[in-house]
């Protein structure tokens, strides 16, 4: 309990005045500028904007890919000053190994884990319990031994949700996770989200284009304006959890929709 | 009526007899020299005349394709790894790799021989420097074209760059890796026939150079049979081959 890591009290990500620029064909352009938040221990947040905002790359930055050219970050009070080890992720493209089963697509992490003599890797007669009680939780009983290419979009998305979870980590970074999903699977992604979320513990940051999904997942809300990518909005969710899907279209849900439209698109709202 | 599969055997054979009876029928009708295009039935007699001296000169032209297609893959997989793992080296040696891809192998021939002296070493050599190109390439572009996305999930547990390449990077260039053994194989058999009909002693192509030297058409095309049947083969036992190690890339 004297680990200063775990007290509650030290947020789990905290960027000050964070900027980042790149040299690119038509001279510096800077991507993002002055982000400063704090992102709470088991909270989720969801970053929102139009595209070119930044959005992925304040994801990067989080996850030490990418080294932020002004200001810091800290996860659980460390500075981020390269790739974090403690990190899942998941994107729009589920990139699966197509060589490898739905279980051993799972297991990748451990085994990097393992091999780079990670404490946080479980003994290796622990590992197909877990990634079975996992894939269980997600809905994908019995799906070990297929092979990706079996699996529909939304089978395939919730194998790389599990291994973006398997080694337990404690920050979750998912950059468009359900875009390419159909509206319906989309949101049984939505309550997986929440189920998972609610068994385990992990701190969620989210890109995403889609309000509702912001909404329904998210405590915590950033709308982000670009040239510079900087935060523009600050919105708080408090809908009840569990939520459901009629809270969208209840009082509050349909307001904030309203609220973040009108940041993201001025005058869009009221003109039509 | 037959199956769609029993068709892809059975018409291009069936095309390749009427062809041969063909040219079996308009040798004879047309009173063709023997000299100038011996028909088939006589090919085949040589053929089976000559069985022993045609298998020496096949064995070595097998065994030469192969030193030459082995020392190409070695070769050609490092350096496709080098150049699909580093945007350095891809840069730097890329475009000399081209560059000398497009030199017709044909014309280093004499040189190999200069240093070499007539024999085995320069056509094993012609089959490597024509079988490494496509090896090299498809390793390669395997390599560089590798998801950003899986990269950043594997960076993100703390993955090495040398993790990447041997968890992802290897297995995905496979398919690609094995497709390009069969063009290798057929490159390298290509080089060492080159090579062998210009400068050898032992070989098919040796053969057919000292055949034509001696206006021996029959044992010619007897040679050309050979090579024909050696390289269908060695394509062949390669696609097999790719088919079988990276089924996983061929899912309907």
């Amino acid at each position: 309990m004297n680990d200063p890591h775990c007290a509650r009290g030290v947020p789990a990500v905290t960027l000050r005045d964070v900027g980042y620029a790149y040299v690119g064909a038509g001279g510096v352009t800077e991507a993002l500028a002055g982000v400063s938040l704090e992102i709470h221990r088991g909270g989720t947040v969801a970053f929102v904007g139009p595209s070119g905002c930044g959005k992925s790359t304040l994801l990067k930055l989080i996850s030490g890919l990418l080294n932020a050219t002004a200001g810091t970050i800290a996860v659980d009070g460390q500075p981020v000053h390269g790739p974090l080890r403690n990190v899942g992720m998941a994107f729009q493209n589920p990139v699966l190994l197509p060589w490898r089963t739905v279980l051993d697509n799972v297991l990748l992490p451990l085994e990097i884990l393992r091999e780079n003599g990670d404490p946080r890797a479980p003994a290796s007669d622990l590992w197909r319990d877990r990634a079975v009680a996992l894939l269980a939780v997600v809905g994908l009983k019995g799906a070990e031994r297929r092979q990706p290419r079996e699996l529909s979009g939304g089978m395939r998305q919730r194998v790389s949700l599990c291994r973006a979870l398997i080694h337990q980590p404690a920050l979750l970074l998912l950059d468009e996770p359900f875009a390419a999903l159909d509206a319906f699977t989309r949101e049984e992604m939505w309550a997986l989200y929440q189920r998972l979320r609610a068994e385990r513990e992990f701190t969620g940051v989210l890109v995403t284009h889609d309000l509702r999904e912001a909404i329904f997942l998210a405590d915590t809300i950033y709308v982000l304006a670009s040239h510079p990518g900087r935060v523009a909005h600050t919105n708080r969710v408090t809908l009840p959890r569990p939520r459901a899907l009629a809270q969208l279209y209840g009082a509050e849900g349909s307001e904030l929709m309203r609220i973040m439209r009108e940041q993201i698109r001025p005058g869009l709202e009221s003109a039509s | 009526m037959i199956g769609p599969r029993a068709r892809r055997v059975v018409l291009p054979l069936g095309v390749f007899v009427g062809l041969v009876l063909v040219w079996e029928a308009a040798v004879i009708m047309l009173g063709v020299s023997p000299i100038v295009l011996p028909p088939p039935s006589g090919v085949a007699a040589t053929m089976a005349r000559t069985a022993g001296p045609i298998a020496f000169h096949a064995w070595h032209t097998l065994l030469t394709t192969l030193l030459g297609f082995a020392s190409a893959v070695v070769l050609g997989l490092l350096l496709g790894f080098a150049i699909g793992g580093s945007a350095v080296v891809n840069d730097a040696v890329y475009p000399l790799l081209v560059g000398f891809n497009s030199i017709p192998k044909a014309a280093v021939v004499p040189l190999l021989v200069m240093w070499f002296g007539i024999g085995t070493v320069p056509a094993v050599l012609t089959a490597f420097l024509l079988a490494f190109f496509p090896v090299a390439v498809n390793v390669a572009v395997g390599l560089a074209t590798l998801e950003t996305e899986l990269r950043d999930v594997l960076r993100s547990l703390g993955a090495s760059r040398w993790q990447v390449f041997r968890k992802v990077g290897v297995p995905r260039t496979m398919p690609l890796f094995f497709a390009s053994l069969k063009v290798a194989v057929s490159s390298a058999f290509v080089g060492s026939v080159i090579s062998e009909t210009v400068a050898s002693n032992a070989g098919i192509g040796y053969l057919m150079a000292v055949a034509a030297s001696d206006f021996n058409t029959r044992l010619a095309f007897g040679g050309l049979a050979v090579l024909a049947a050696m390289g269908v083969l060695l394509y062949g036992i390669f696609a097999v081959i790719e088919r079988r190690m990276t089924a996983w890339a061929y899912a309907e």
